[in-house]
């Protein structure tokens, strides 16, 4: 095998150590051996050892318990069994838990080689494999866009479809849930997608700026035009404009646009000439425009102008299911970033963010990862990395019952306090036995870890 | 800076036959260009023989060759006609520690073909040679070589041996330029 691996000896015996420690030196592997279970998972804490040679027998953690618990934090490891004739048996459970391979001590130099080879073999077609399903992914999943709930596959089907026509289309959805992703995905499928791409935030300039922005301006028609510009509805030409926050816009500038998607042409200002445009229209807006209209804020001949197609972005509250995809990918986003070796999130961590509610969606999901990744001192999140989250909240939703809501609290209560019963209890000002009825009626126990 | 030349022993541990340790030191001077000397013998210790495999653990004697101070030579290979293995495990032809100074080269396996056949002296010193080159290449800090026919390619049996050359590969030989300079 030509691949450098980097390899873990875990075995009691220091002579054992040695002689596998030396042997793959001569191949140029990185080598480091550990004389337990739980020295091995230490050393696995602060570097990502591709291959583990795990002793079945050794005293404390024996091979099959550092295997399950490898498999767990560490899935990508490869784990090959050494044991003895006599514990055939455990080496056949080592299998199954999810060894890649075992060996019989003792054994013939050669029979190593071969195991080695097998494990080669594997990692490239493994590599491959990652490589084409990643390919994959952002060919049918729309590059960054990542997720795989039901309610997010609703939006990866529209989005083909809608991509084809020149139909204005509206995105809703709350802040942070990727409106400009999905309006940059539609742009990349249309035929559109050879022509410029511009986002204007609406929300983030004041209305006379923002007129100059979209429609261009003479020389000289106010203080500071130096020079003539084009607006980006010119600009544009051919491609996609996307007006995020559109509810923030002017009824002054409502009915500039209401013209130019009526007449496909503008006059800059300080102009006289119109010029013709063509771009198809994608707007955002995280506010709800059918009570703006209501509310006479927000003209309806306009609003039926930009929403002829509406598709609402999922806040991420409603596809938790996702999280987990989504942390791997940022996950690999910052280690890239960052060259930190940071791989796994535990399953409290995980547990953790996925209680939590994520009032600024994937946004804030993506600014606690990288804020987490940047800060660890390990290889894995734990909870600890992730204090800086404050779930649950107390969660006055109308979905909770009160008995819901009970529990909810305790737990937070409890989770403040590190799970000291009685500095709970007097939080929340019951004595320590109520309390102790209360986690047992809720099933709230301290997580392990 | 001026590079000084380094210097192999080649010392037989019990009794080995004359001729097999100036074929090994002749090819170390051929292939490596490297001076070289035979040593005068000793008896490997006691304690690297394992009673119950009725074998030589290869480490406990290349400790004890490293304790004999061999200060006139940089490298040295030692040559015994006993079966050696090194824990887990069941044998090697010969062993070396990666950069270390000293290295050895068991006959014992060497002297039968796979199919339980005696070579001629001639394939059994070819074979002795290789596999001291190879060993003394590891002192040197050469790793295995994937390429099949290159002397670092990793040998687990007699067969592979035979199949392996006297020369090392393109890069390899660059790699001991190198280490040598």
């Amino acid at each position: 095998m030509d691949k450098k691996m980097s390899i873990m000896v875990v075995d009691d015996e220091e002579i054992v150590r040695e002689s596998l420690f030396h042997w793959f030196k001569k191949y140029g592997h990185v080598v480091e051996t550990a004389s337990s279970g739980f020295e091995a998972l230490e050393k696995l804490e602060t570097y990502p050892f591709q291959l583990l040679f795990v002793d079945i027998k050794m005293p404390g953690m024996d091979g099959i318990e550092l295997l399950e618990k490898v498999k767990t934090e560490y899935p990508d490891t490869i784990v090959v069994i050494i044991t003895a004739y006599g514990s055939i048996e455990s080496a056949v459970k080592a299998m199954r838990i999810g060894a890649t391979d075992y060996l019989l001590k003792p054994f013939k130099p050669d029979q190593l080689s071969l195991v080695m080879e097998r494990i080669s073999v594997q990692e490239r077609l493994v590599s491959q494999y990652n490589y084409l399903k990643e390919r994959l992914g952002k060919i049918t999943r729309f590059d960054n866009i990542i997720g795989h709930s039901p309610e997010i596959e609703k939006v990866f089907s529209l989005i083909p479809e809608v991509a084809q026509s020149d139909a204005s289309i509206l995105l809703v959805g709350e802040t942070g849930t990727g409106k400009e992703l999905v309006a940059k995905a539609i742009h990349a499928e249309s035929r559109r997608s050879h022509l410029p791409f511009i986002a204007i935030n609406c929300g983030a300039m004041p209305e006379s700026l923002l007129e100059s922005e979209l429609f261009g301006h003479q020389k000289g028609v106010f203080t500071g035009a130096t020079r003539a510009r084009k607006g980006f509805l010119e600009v544009v030409s051919g491609g996609t404009l996307f007006l995020d926050e559109i509810g923030e816009i002017s009824p002054k500038m409502q009915i500039n646009l209401l013209r130019v998607l009526e007449e496909r042409e503008i006059t800059s200002i300080g102009s006289r000439e119109p010029v013709e445009v063509d771009f198809r229209l994608i707007s955002a807006t995280c506010k709800n425009l059918e009570k703006a209209v209501a509310a006479g804020t927000f003209r309806e001949d306009f609003y039926y102008r930009v929403n002829v197609i509406m598709i609402e972005i999922p806040p991420l509250r409603k596809r938790k299911d996702d999280i987990p995809l989504l942390v791997e990918h940022f996950l690999k986003k910052y280690r890239q970033e960052t060259t930190k070796h940071v791989d796994y999130v535990t399953r409290d961590a995980m547990e953790l963010l996925r209680r939590y509610d994520w009032p600024g969606n994937v946004r804030e999901l993506e600014n606690a990862i990288e804020r987490a990744v940047v800060l660890s001192k390990s290889r894995t999140l734990g909870v600890e990395d992730l204090s800086f989250i404050r779930p649950p909240d107390l969660q006055f939703s109308k979905t909770l019952s009160l008995r819901e809501m009970e529990k909810v609290y305790i737990q937070q209560i409890l989770e403040e306090n590190n799970w000291n019963v009685t500095q709970s209890a007097e939080v929340l000002e019951i004595n320590r036995v109520t309390l102790h009825k209360m986690m047992k009626r809720y099933r709230l126990e301290r997580p392990e870890g | 800076m001026t590079s000084k030349k380094k210097s192999v022993g080649v010392v037989p541990l019990g009794d080995v036959p004359e001729i097999t340790l100036q074929v090994i030191a002749d090819h170390i001077t051929g292939c490596f260009k490297l001076t070289t000397q035979i040593l005068p013998p000793f008896e490997p210790p006691d304690d690297a023989l394992d009673e119950r495999q009725l074998q030589y653990n290869a480490g406990i004697i290349i400790e004890a060759m490293e304790a004999m101070h061999f200060a006139n030579h940089d490298k040295v290979i030692g040559v015994l006609n006993k079966d050696l293995f090194i824990p887990i495990f069941t044998h090697v032809f010969g062993e070396a520690r990666q950069g270390g100074q000293c290295g050895l080269v068991s006959l014992f396996r060497l002297e039968k073909n796979p199919d339980g056949s005696t070579p001629p002296k001639s394939i059994i010193h070819e074979r002795a040679a290789k596999v001291a080159l190879h060993e003394l290449g590891h002192l040197l800090d050469l790793l295995h070589c994937e390429h099949r026919k290159c002397l670092m390619h990793f040998s687990g049996g007699i067969d592979e041996v035979d199949e392996i050359s006297l020369d090392l590969c393109e890069y390899c030989s660059i790699y001991l330029q190198d280490k040598l300079r």
